[in-house]
């Protein structure tokens, strides 16, 4: 009998972390140029250093363009999905995502005014994450009334925030070279991971990595939080100090997703949410299963926008046509799992 | 020696006092009830005893300490708070819910143990809801959720755990059933309880049952009375208090005597201002 939940677990984290890497492994295989399976473990393993150029192309293919690209995919959607399901946790609202503290239209403004000051894609990157920090930075101080920050006042700096930010790209469209600037802008906002290289998952990954890690060491305090203040002071914790700290970790792995792909809005909405109709709603479970959720999904709808069509279908379109639907059967099937 | 002890507390929101001079001390085993009108400040109390508000000026101490002193954390040791009403939001399993009444104990990254979740189950039947303990706890009736809460603050392991108001929205027999849950609490566990109520029966039920009772009346800020059931909750104070007309009733059954408040009618609200 007691052998029977530790098994249960094992086998749990196994999937947990088995299924990203089986997506990976697969997105390197698909693409204009496909690769057959049996290739892939000989170009992982450094075989087929022969040097002939069927082989060095195989390298570059998987090493150079393939994996960076699932890598940082996963990353992005680890972090998109496990930040939307903890503020789901703290704002005790199944409706919130991971930019409602404004980090997404933060970060926007901040690529868009790279885009047009600068008009080079180096500077984006730290704009980007800058602003995306900002903005939730300054919901925050809007949200804390009474020095204390209760879930709606954080909520309302954040629909402020954003408005503000949103009306600031726009301003900035406005302005922008409608030849050169304005679609880069554009497209930016739309997200991609099209540029993905190694460079971005060391910019980017640590600030991911870090929030992720963030959250998965808290989880089972966001049950406590999503009680309510007044609950979970008594309770025992320090709700100024646990609810700051959640926010700055989702802050750190959100702002450094954007930054690197641009707006990719639904991942941070729904995919807690089918984490919820698969495992419930305990966040010690919840938080992993929608890193690992989040970024399967990432990766096999970025692999669909890479052979669908003969040019790239943006993230942002992508994720909300495949998702809409998936979410849809999920909940006819699962009844919506106790809601 | 008091368990809790409260020494002239004084609080209030902007330019104005909810209350003042308010003492009072509980003893182990003891319950300790707070009666007055709706908006009175009992939960208001309650909070500053919970350490949610500061007290203006006075002190509570706990086991000898100052509260305002504590941290969250700590406090959380000494009291339990089971809410008037809750707010349920996700569908956590019963369980789930009752181990959060571990945080106080659980580190900082930490999620609880397999000897929480044997504690979570004990609790849950005390309570007599074990069998509840994997269904979702928003479909749980108003009864099975509050005892559901009873059991998170046990779980705590407080010397006292503070009821604010816990028989509200309940049935006829779910409100008996969570008092006698209380009765036999503090009978098997010597917990002591304080509690925010709207019903001075309820006050008389404890002391019918010979638990150890104190009631305190609060009216506009202040204490009116603070003592025993039958010493405090008379036709006068009811008056007072409420601006009703009462009648004090006794029934014998079983060679036990059980008191009784019986309302009569309201009185002209001017003469009771």
């Amino acid at each position: 009998m007691s052998a029977g939940p530790s098994w249960k677990k094992i086998v749990t984290y196994s999937v947990l972390v088995l299924a990203p890497v089986l997506c990976i492994v697969l997105s390197l295989c698909l693409g204009r140029y496909p690769l057959p399976i049996s290739a892939i473990p000989g170009v992982l393993l450094g075989k087929f250093s022969g040097g002939d150029q069927i082989s060095e192309m195989y390298r570059t293919i998987v090493w150079d363009i393939r994996m960076p690209r699932a890598l940082l995919g996963a990353l992005v959607g680890g972090s998109l999905a496990v930040s939307g399901a903890a503020f789901q946790g703290l704002f005790r609202n199944p409706l919130v995502s991971s930019g409602i503290l404004g980090v997404s239209s933060g970060a926007g403004f901040g690529a868009a005014l790279a885009i047009l000051l600068f008009n080079n894609m180096a500077a984006t990157y730290p704009c980007a994450l800058g602003f995306g920090m900002l903005a939730v930075f300054l919901s925050y101080m809007i949200g804390r009334v009474y020095k204390k920050t209760p879930a709606i006042m954080l909520v309302l700096g954040g629909v402020i925030v954003s408005s503000v930010f949103s009306a600031l790209v726009s301003f900035t469209k406005y302005v922008a070279d409608p030849y050169e600037q304005l679609p880069t802008i554009v497209f930016w906002l739309m997200g991609s991971l099209a540029s993905a290289g190694y460079r971005d998952i060391q910019f980017a990954g640590i600030p991911m990595l870090l929030g992720m890690a963030g959250l998965l060491g808290i989880r089972w305090r966001i049950n406590v939080l999503s009680m309510g203040d007044k609950e979970a002071h008594a309770l025992g914790i320090n709700t100024t100090w646990t609810k700051g700290f959640v926010v700055f970790c989702a802050t750190l792995a959100t702002a450094g997703a954007v930054c690197v792909s641009g707006v990719i809005g639904w991942v941070g909405l729904v995919i807690p949410h089918i984490g919820r109709m698969l495992v419930g709603n305990n966040n010690t479970v919840l938080i992993p299963v929608s890193i690992s959720l989040g970024a399967c999904f990432l990766i096999l709808v970025d692999n669909l926008g890479r052979i669908l069509t003969g040019s790239e279908i943006p993230l942002g379109i992508l994720t909300a046509l495949v998702g809409g639907p998936f979410f849809v059967y999920l909940l006819k099937k699962t009844k919506g799992g106790g809601w | 020696m008091a368990l809790v002890q409260i020494e002239n507390a004084r609080f209030g929101y902007d330019g104005t006092d909810i209350f003042r001079d308010l003492s009072f001390t509980v003893s182990k085993g003891e319950i300790f009830c707070l009666l007055g009108p709706n908006g009175c400040g009992k939960t208001t109390l309650l909070d500053c005893i919970l350490g949610t508000h500061r007290l203006r000026e006075g002190s509570i101490t706990i086991n000898g300490q100052d509260i305002s002193t504590l941290r969250s954390g700590r406090i959380a040791h000494h009291l339990a708070y089971v809410p008037q009403t809750h707010e349920r939001t996700f569908p956590y399993t019963v369980k789930e819910i009752v181990l959060m009444g571990r945080a106080a104990y659980t580190g900082v990254f930490g999620s609880p143990s397999r000897a929480d979740a044997e504690l979570a189950e004990s609790a849950l039947e005390t309570v007599g809801v074990q069998h509840l303990q994997n269904r979702p706890y928003t479909r749980l009736s108003g009864g099975e959720g509050q005892l559901v809460m009873i059991a998170r603050a046990l779980v705590q392991e407080t010397p006292v755990i503070i009821l604010d108001e816990p028989t509200a929205h309940l049935d006829f027999r779910n409100e008996l059933i969570i008092l006698e849950k209380i009765v036999e609490l503090v009978r098997d566990t010597g917990v002591s309880i304080i509690m925010a109520t709207h019903f001075p029966n309820h006050i008389f039920y404890f002391e019918n049952k010979f638990i150890a009772t104190q009631v305190a009346l609060l009216h506009e800020g202040r204490f009116l009375d603070v003592g025993s059931p039958g010493e405090t909750l008379t036709e006068n104070t009811m008056e007072m208090l409420y601006g009703i007309e009462t009648r004090i009733m006794s029934h014998s059954s079983d060679g036990i005597e059980h008191k009784q408040i019986l309302p009569i009618n309201t009185m002209d609200i001017k003469y009771h201002a």
